[in-house]
């Protein structure tokens, strides 16, 4: 057989060297071929992770066994000889970067199952990878240097095989083993286990500016590009053309969170609170002001436990001794009538009946705060006899009406009774007064007397969030973690809606309650008590409910119509939605699928459902296969949740999501 | 005991119970009149006190007011002023009496109550919160301090008796805390002990059971001339301590209710604070033999508002019957609503958006419900639609497009569109229960009858702060009712559904097992048939693909793709097959 030689570069050997040429013939399997290479170079290294990339097909010759007649490989064929795993620039879900060595052979998907296992996240089928949106950098901007998280040192697994097994293992159910409350391989320096940390623990608020600054989505069509830069899952990523140290990013892209659970996933749900978080900060995801105010709520406290996290849970004892209840409710009651009259300073107040109240309506009264309710007086004198009104506050609403500039103190009682709600409103003179008076009063609401333990950080709590609006908005890049910007927490829509100024110049404007903190304030009140975890959880879940919650848009054109329409692809639902007006015109569930094709020739998708309902678009704004693997990645989601074995079905997945390319 | 009324109920004719209602009423209103003078009493004896009739009235709450006596008699107990407590404590006796002769029909005469009368009473835990027929109290709230006050009453009874050296009490004059009225006339020359009778009163009535009259304290009218202050000390000591005992037994909130049977008649049962609504339903079910279907529902209907509402399973009764007021007519109706659970049996009609009603196959509402109702948050279906509100205090109704999310109603103000950051929040759930409205076309001038209201449970009368809604046909009033049940109570729905469906599982023991058995075959069967499916499309595909027959290729695809699915779902009833048996 002819011998003929054949080129191959080896990047060992320096940018500068030729390619090294190398005798072969035609029926050398691709084992021998890199055999020849190792001892031309005469190189003593670990060459393990090392294949043959031909440039010209844009593939990996990764058979050993196949011969070069069978890879189609002839003389002119240019091939590289170089290493499967690359380090790349991973931007993650909570804006960090991280760098790290992943796979830039195998499919995309494998890719991600390797990351995922690096960084210790389970369920990697969710994840995935996509390009950049590129950022306008000015110059001086680009000196500032991001902080880039390295994990290159971090050694993987011997075999790359192995290690996929390891990642599908680790992938549901088992528990990967912690070191330190980490996984083993972060405990191993200073460095890694920084890392861990950042991966773990969610990241303080951004300043305003920096929200303002970013990229959002103006509009249907805006998200819809997106999603064309989701890389093909079952290619790799040098086929896709990323090259070493490139920056990608990885992100949730199917939005069915399989068993999200806390003892495993410290990382996942941080990560997945980041990337819900962000969503809601940039608008990519709709939502009312009152759902604005609760996930704003949500991220100022989980900022502040997570600050203070390593405090162990708090466990109450149940008191199961009735006898021991008693006594001790006994106690409580002694000890908080006494208590609870120092806290009556002086009050004003009290507008008390639902009429408008005007800014005269307040009186001045003795107030007394006891057991969970409130009773006052016209004296302090006659604070011993019969008040003029007392109400019990079990089951009431409390919100605040603060304005700290303004020395607006007020509590807001809306009081359940058979003829309506009472409405009343107490006005404090001070901070103090005001803290104290609101954490009692919620306590109350909720059922608990002031002698409840809960009351002293409830006051704190109201405290700490008045500061907030000492700060001036204007020193808000200047926070620190004690103080936050609460625009920190809004999305920039409602910076102008809350513009602070406005509101400081306008003092009229106070009393009708347009101000942000105390908004989000009165929204804090009933998540003030979740831990970490489960405020993290509450987050994800009101994020999920949120109707557009999930849905992923493409701009179509459907067969048959003459003009772009979108498409939003959801965990369980396909939605045709009009361009214009942005109303749903169709649903159509996976339920009641029947077929679905893609025939690759026109790229055009059609879809039959039951009932002889046939739908077929092309896709305007991303590749067909995108949509395609969106659509079939879904259906594997939904045939994970029975799967009863803890291995992912990687072939299955690629089945739904490869079209004839990976067949 | 509650075996032995319901029994005599049963065999009780309809007037009976009737006569019943009107014994028990009587009684409750005299009893109630007893304790008003009494306190009225009270009051004006001491007019520096806290009592406020208006007041009390205002709070709507029976603890509150129960507080309020409680520190009366703390005032009384410090000043050792003679208040005349025997004769409360008597009168609390014999009502006592009375009402353990409830069991017994015909006991009574006959005082006619107003149709649809409320027909719920509450054995009196405490003096104060007795507050008559039809009106369950809250009184029990305050059990704990109660108690309390009593602990610190014993001990300083029993200091007192040990100062003043008191001589032997006999058992006699222990047991003598009379029942009769009389007995306030020997004792109110104890002097300040006195005071201390007041808290025990209440406590027989509360500890025992209706038809079981307290025999721990049987009647005693002679008592005798003690009159020497230690031994009266001593032997009221030992009455606090007696009823300490049963209170602590007693720490059990019991309400004793009237439930309207669907065919005009009615049963009085007892329940507790504990029980959930499930429970109720349960005993009544079992009691009265009317068959089991998830349907049965307890339906609180608020005659004076015209509207009512199913209690949800998981609800608590006692709770809920707490917020009736004290001379509410609102009514308990126990009742087969098939609109309990047609979210359920038919979710394709609620779940998915506004269109006709339509057939679905039952493996696919399975599905449909597991979508809903089992992923890590619940998903509210899309209500969205123009309804006619009610606008505040007017008669008028106001057309507006309402949206309905997990965080609560909205509306889209004039002029905008809907997208959810214009939205304005018309109504968050946390504090407000759905209510069916019934002929508001008549009461409100509605558009029409299909009408829902939206309310604190506390709320009673007339109000601007209940909210109601209009829709144009009843479909739309059973989404939109259906909707907000799922947004507000979300899981729990579903799984008071999937508890009342294993109840009459187990009620119709033969038919569970044989569907079940017939289900796990048919899904073992077909599980490796799909597999094998599986492995036979993966082969021919892969030479498919490289001859790159795109026609070939297609159908690969789609195959590949309804095999992934129907295999999900069948895992799906595999699944599910486990869990039900």
């Amino acid at each position: 057989m002819a011998v003929w030689d054949l080129t191959v570069a080896v990047e060992e050997l320096g940018p500068e060297a030729p390619p090294l040429s190398i005798s072969v013939t035609s029926d050398l399997h691709i084992g021998g071929v890199i055999l020849k290479i190792v001892e031309k170079t005469q190189m003593k290294k670990d060459w393990s992770d090392h294949a043959l990339w031909w440039e010209q097909k844009q593939q990996w010759l990764l058979r050993p066994a196949w011969t070069l007649d069978k890879c189609g490989i002839h003389a002119d064929a240019r091939l590289t000889f170089t290493p499967q795993h690359k380090p790349l620039r991973l931007g993650l879900p909570n804006g960090m970067t991280v760098r790290l060595r992943a796979c830039f052979s195998g499919p995309t998907f494998r890719t991600v199952m390797g990351i995922c296992k690096l960084l210790s996240m389970r369920h990697p089928e969710e994840l995935s990878l996509l390009r950049p949106v590129e950022e306008k950098k000015k110059k001086k901007d680009k000196e500032a240097q991001e902080e880039v998280y390295d994990l290159t040192g971090v050694p993987l697994t011997s075999g790359a095989d192995e290690m996929y097994r390891h990642a599908a293992l680790c992938l549901s159910g088992s528990v990967p083993n912690l070191y330190n409350g980490m996984p083993a391989h972060f405990a191993d320096s200073p460095q890694t286990e920084a890392v861990y940390k950042m991966l773990s623990i969610s990241q303080p608020p951004p300043a305003p500016e920096v929200i303002a600054k970013m990229y959002r989505p103006a509009s249907v069509v805006d998200k819809a590009h997106i999603h064309s830069r989701w890389l093909d899952s079952s290619r790799s990523l040098m086929q896709q053309g990323i090259q070493e140290n490139d920056r990608l990013w990885l992100r949730f892209k199917y939005y069915t969170f399989h068993e999200l659970e806390p003892k495993y996933d410290a990382v996942r749900l941080t990560q997945l609170y980041e990337q819900a978080r962000w969503a809601i900060l940039l608008e990519d995801i709709d939502c009312t002001e009152e759902e604005m105010m609760l996930f704003g709520a949500l991220q100022y406290h989980i900022n502040k436990v997570s600050q203070s996290e390593p405090q162990a849970m708090m466990s109450c004892p149940a008191m199961d001794d009735l006898d021991s209840a008693l006594q001790s409710l006994e106690v409580k009651m002694e000890g908080e009538s006494s208590s609870m009259d120092m806290l009556l300073t002086s009050p004003s107040i009290s507008a008390s009946r639902p009429k408008r109240l005007t800014l005269k309506g307040y009186k001045q009264y003795w107030f007394v705060f006891k057991d969970a309710s409130i009773s006052y007086f016209k004296s302090k004198e006659e604070g011993f006899g019969e008040p003029i009104q007392k109400m019990d506050l079990k089951g009431c609403e409390v919100a605040g009406d603060v304005n700290v500039a303004g020395q607006k103190f007020c509590i807001k009682l809306l009081i359940p009774s058979p003829e309506g709600m009472n409405e009343v409103y107490l006005r404090c003179e001070n901070e103090q007064q005001y803290s104290r008076w609101m954490a009692a009063c919620r306590l109350a609401a909720k059922g608990k007397s002031l002698a409840d333990s809960s009351f002293s950080s409830e006051v704190k709590n109201i405290q700490a969030f008045l500061s907030m609006q000492h700060s001036n908005p204007g020193a808000a890049s200047a926070q620190n973690d004690e103080n936050i910007n609460t625009h920190s927490l809004v999305s920039p829509r409602y910076h102008k809606k809350y513009k602070p100024k406005q509101v400081d110049c306008l003092p009229w404007q106070n009393s009708l309650g347009i101000r942000l903190t105390p908004r989000i304030l009165e929204a804090y009140q009933n998540v003030a008590q979740l831990s970490l975890t489960d405020a993290i959880l509450r987050f994800l879940q009101i994020w999920q409910a949120l109707p557009d919650f999930g849905v992923s848009f493409f701009v179509v054109r459907f067969k048959g119509s003459r003009k772009d329409e979108v498409l939003g692809i959801a965990p369980n639902r396909l939605i045709r939605i009009d361009l214009g007006v942005g109303d749903v015109v169709k649903t159509w569930r996976y339920n009641n699928m029947r077929q679905w094709n893609v025939n690759w020739d026109i790229r055009q998708v059609a879809i039959e459902f039951d009932g002889n309902v046939n739908i077929a678009f092309g896709c305007v704004t991303a590749d067909c296969k995108i949509v395609h693997e969106y659509i079939g990645g879904y259906i594997f989601m939904s045939t994970r949740s029975r799967e009863q074995s803890d291995t992912l079905n990687e072939e299955l997945f690629h089945k739904l999501t490869g079209g004839h390319e990976a067949l | 005991m509650d075996q032995l009324s319901d029994d005599e109920l049963d065999h009780a004719a309809e007037e009976d119970s009737d006569k019943e209602d009107q014994d028990l009423d009587k009684m409750f209103g005299a009893w109630l009149g007893e304790l008003d003078k009494l306190t009225k009493s009270l009051d004006d004896g001491k007019p520096e006190k806290l009592r406020k009739a208006p007041l009390r009235q205002e709070t709507n709450l029976a603890n509150f007011s129960y507080r309020f006596s409680m520190y009366n008699i703390n005032e009384a107990l410090n000043q050792g002023d003679p208040v005349d407590l025997d004769a409360l404590m008597a009168d609390l006796c014999s009502i006592e009496q009375e009402l353990s002769s409830i069991g017994k029909p015909n006991s009574g005469t006959s005082r006619l109550p107003p149709p649809g009368e409320a027909k719920l009473r509450q054995r009196p835990p405490a003096g104060h919160s007795v507050s008559g027929h039809g009106r369950p109290l809250a009184s029990n709230f305050s059990l704990d301090d109660i108690t309390a006050q009593l602990e610190q009453a014993s001990l300083s009874m029993d200091e007192a008796a040990q100062q003043s050296s008191a001589g032997a009490v006999s058992d006699h004059e222990v047991r003598s805390l009379g029942r009769s009225p009389r007995s306030s006339i020997n004792s109110a020359s104890a002097g300040s002990m006195d005071s201390l009778d007041m808290e025990k009163p209440p406590r027989p009535p509360e500890v025992d059971g209706l038809q079981q009259p307290a025999p721990q304290l049987p009647s005693q009218d002679t008592i005798a001339v003690c009159l020497q202050e230690e031994q009266a000390a001593k032997l009221k000591a030992e009455k606090i301590r007696v009823a300490l005992e049963k209170i602590k037994e007693a720490q059990v909130k019991k309400l004793v209710i009237r439930v309207h049977m669907s065919d005009e008649s009615s049963k009085t049962m007892m329940v507790d604070e504990r029980q959930t609504v499930r429970q109720v339903l349960d005993s009544l079910l079992d009691k009265s033999h009317c068959g089991y279907s998830p349907d049965w529902s307890l339906v609180e209907t608020i005659t004076e508002l015209q509207m009512e509402r199913i209690f949800e399973d998981h609800e608590n009764l006692v709770e809920n019957l707490l917020n009736w007021t004290r001379d509410s007519h609102n009514k308990l109706m126990f009742t087969e609503r098939i609109e309990k659970y047609a979210l359920f049996k038919n979710p394709q009609n609620y779940l998915l958006g506004r269109k006709e009603t339509s057939e679905m196959a039952d493996r696919n509402k399975e599905a449909l419900l597991e979508e809903c109702f089992c992923g890590s948050s619940v998903s509210v279906p899309e209500m969205e639609g123009v309804l006619w509100l009610k606008e505040d205090g007017k008669k008028s109704w106001k057309k507006r497009y309402f949206l309905l999310r997990a965080s609560g109603i909205y509306y889209v103000p004039k002029g905008k569109a809907k997208a959810s950051r214009d939205l304005v929040c018309f109504l968050q759930l946390d504090h407000v229960n759905v209510y069916h409205g019934q002929d508001y076309r008549s009461k409100y001038k509605a558009p029409t009858d299909y009408c829902l209201a939206l309310k604190h449970p506390q709320i009673q009368k007339k109000s601007q702060y209940i909210k109601y809604l209009c829709c144009d046909d009843v479909r739309t009033l059973h989404q939109w009712v259906n909707g907000i049940r799922i947004a507000k109570y979300g899981k729990q729905l579903y799984m008071n559904y999937q508890e009342a469906m294993k109840r009459t599982e187990a009620a119709y023991d033969w038919s569970s097992l044989s569907s079940s058995s017939i289900k796990s075959g048919s899904s073992s069967s077909s599980l490796p048939e799909s597999h094998s499916n599986h492995s036979t499309q993966s082969d021919s595909g892969v030479s498919d693909s490289t001859c790159s027959s795109h026609a070939r290729s297609q159908s690969v695809v789609s195959s590949i793709f309804s095999e992934a699915w129907k295999r999900g779902t069948q895992m799906e009833e595999s699944s599910k097959v486990r869990v039900s048996p």
